[in-house]
């Protein structure tokens, strides 16, 4: 199956192949090619109700990850036994708030995109930034990713947590 | 304009397999079907028969068929069948079109951003835009555009707004047809909205705004499908190129937005349709 991207919002014109394209690089970065992977790009008011619904919070965010496997060790990849459990899980893009983020400190979305995907698929592979090390540990990863995803494209992508240091 | 039409027309075919059209094809196309009710049939006609013409040898007929309803109650000199039955017909007609009159937002259509022209041809609508030497065209036909399911969710709901009458939203088909100057064949989108977005509302969607189901060059200007043309169906395609697809789309100012004021033209266009079919029924059933 591969990453099943959806688009459900029209407040963003995205560019679908682009952002197959480099989710499909972050998944080759990090060795998961051979895991499903959703992408749900929504609005400001759809990942408020999730985000609402799911954490009690309501307000908008950039990125809500659902794993399919909920109690993985960082670092640790699944192994799953049967053809439907090569899945990761999805991950639901706030893209108007990520937009909304670019257009405030002069950043390319597509790029930005890939910095909030990256964090997301960290999630869904156990990582969390609960606690101090957890956050360290997330971040390195994060890192790691996003290097290795500029020398591969010529870009320069910063991790998002180095930024922002609230939940997600 | 046929080729649009057919496209759309038997596209609505294969999504919704309860529909009248087929349920009314099944008799002839499966024989087998009928069969088993022939024998329950035949005595019930027999019956009714022997009621009407008391056999074929007697000359008697029996009040059953000769009831007072076949006789116009009402008349006017114009030569038509006028009953009782007509005229409550024709009083029930007239509430419901003041009732949708009022229910109506707008008289006129509303309007497409984008800068596309917009023809219409009974139920058939037609948006054009021309973007850099390229001819976009947009069909689609409000005839059965309204998902079937519609009056489910209706009665699902938990009772809360007593009379408040859930919305009809049209979704129908479109096929997008891009044509570059000078060229023989026109690229053809046959597009859709994916039912389980537009039936859930609130709910977990999961499908695109719409989706395209099938992509093929057919001849420029032609009227008539040509189903020897390679017709590419995006159930089993390889998913960075229906991106890519859905790019190229985009780029001629079909997208989500695009998709999404459509529906609403349609709903709109359904409307007012449905109002001049309640119109002409009236006046049909009524004397001129």
């Amino acid at each position: 199956m591969g990453v099943v991207l959806r688009n459900l919002q029209k407040v963003v014109p995205l560019r679908r192949a682009r952002l197959r394209r480099d989710v499909d690089m972050l998944r080759h970065i990090l060795g998961v090619q051979k895991f499903d992977l959703g992408i749900i790009c929504v609005d400001n008011n759809r990942i408020q109700q999730i985000n609402n619904i799911y954490r009690k919070k309501n307000v908008p965010t950039d990125v809500l990850s659902f794993p399919f496997y909920e109690d993985l060790r960082p670092g640790k990849l699944p192994c799953p036994l049967y053809r439907d459990e090569l899945n990761l899980g999805d991950i639901f893009l706030g893209v108007e708030f990520v937009m909304k983020q670019c257009q405030e400190d002069s950043l390319d979305l597509h790029g930005a995109l890939t910095v909030v995907t990256a964090h997301g698929i960290c999630h869904l592979l156990g990582y969390r930034h609960e606690t101090e090390e957890e956050w360290t540990e997330m971040l390195q990863r994060e890192k790691y990713i996003l290097s290795e995803y500029n020398r591969l494209t010529g870009r320069h992508l910063e991790p998002l947590m180095k930024r922002c240091s609230q939940d997600r | 304009m046929l080729k649009s039409v057919v496209r759309a027309v038997g596209a609505a075919v294969r999504v919704s397999s309860a529909t009248t059209s087929t349920a009314r094809a099944l008799p002839l196309s499966c024989p087998t079907l009928l069969s088993p009710s022939s024998a329950t049939t035949r005595p019930f006609t027999r019956s009714l028969w022997m009621l009407n013409s008391n056999g074929a040898s007697s000359g008697y007929r029996t009040k059953l068929f000769s009831s007072k309803v076949l006789n116009p109650s009402v008349s006017c000199g114009c030569g038509g069948l006028h009953t009782e039955g007509d005229k409550a017909f024709g009083d029930f007609l007239s509430d419901e079109i003041k009732e949708e009159r009022k229910i109506q937002k707008n008289k006129s259509l509303p309007k497409m951003s984008g800068g596309w022209e917009l023809e219409m041809n009974g139920t058939e609508a037609k948006l054009i835009r021309n973007v850099s030497g390229e001819k976009v065209t947009v069909t689609f036909n409000v005839n059965n555009s309204i998902p079937p399911n519609f009056e489910d969710e209706a009665e699902q709901g938990q009772q809360k707004s007593g009379e408040e009458e859930p919305e009809i939203v049209s979704t129908p088909n479109f096929v997008v047809e891009v044509t570059k100057q000078g060229a023989k064949h026109s690229l053809v989108f046959d597009c859709h909205f994916p039912e389980d977005e537009v039936s859930h509302g609130e709910g977990e969607e999961e499908s695109d705004i719409f989706a395209i189901r099938e992509v093929s060059f057919q001849p420029e200007g032609d009227t008539e499908w040509k189903e020897t043309s390679y017709t590419l169906n995006t159930d089993s395609l390889d998913w960075a190129l229906y991106d890519h697809l859905m790019d190229f789309l985009a780029d001629r100012g079909v997208d989500n937005t695009f998709a999404d004021e459509l529906m609403e033209l349609s709903t709109a266009v359904e409307h007012q349709e449905y109002i001049k079919f309640l119109e002409n029924l009236q006046g049909f059933v009524k004397c001129n």
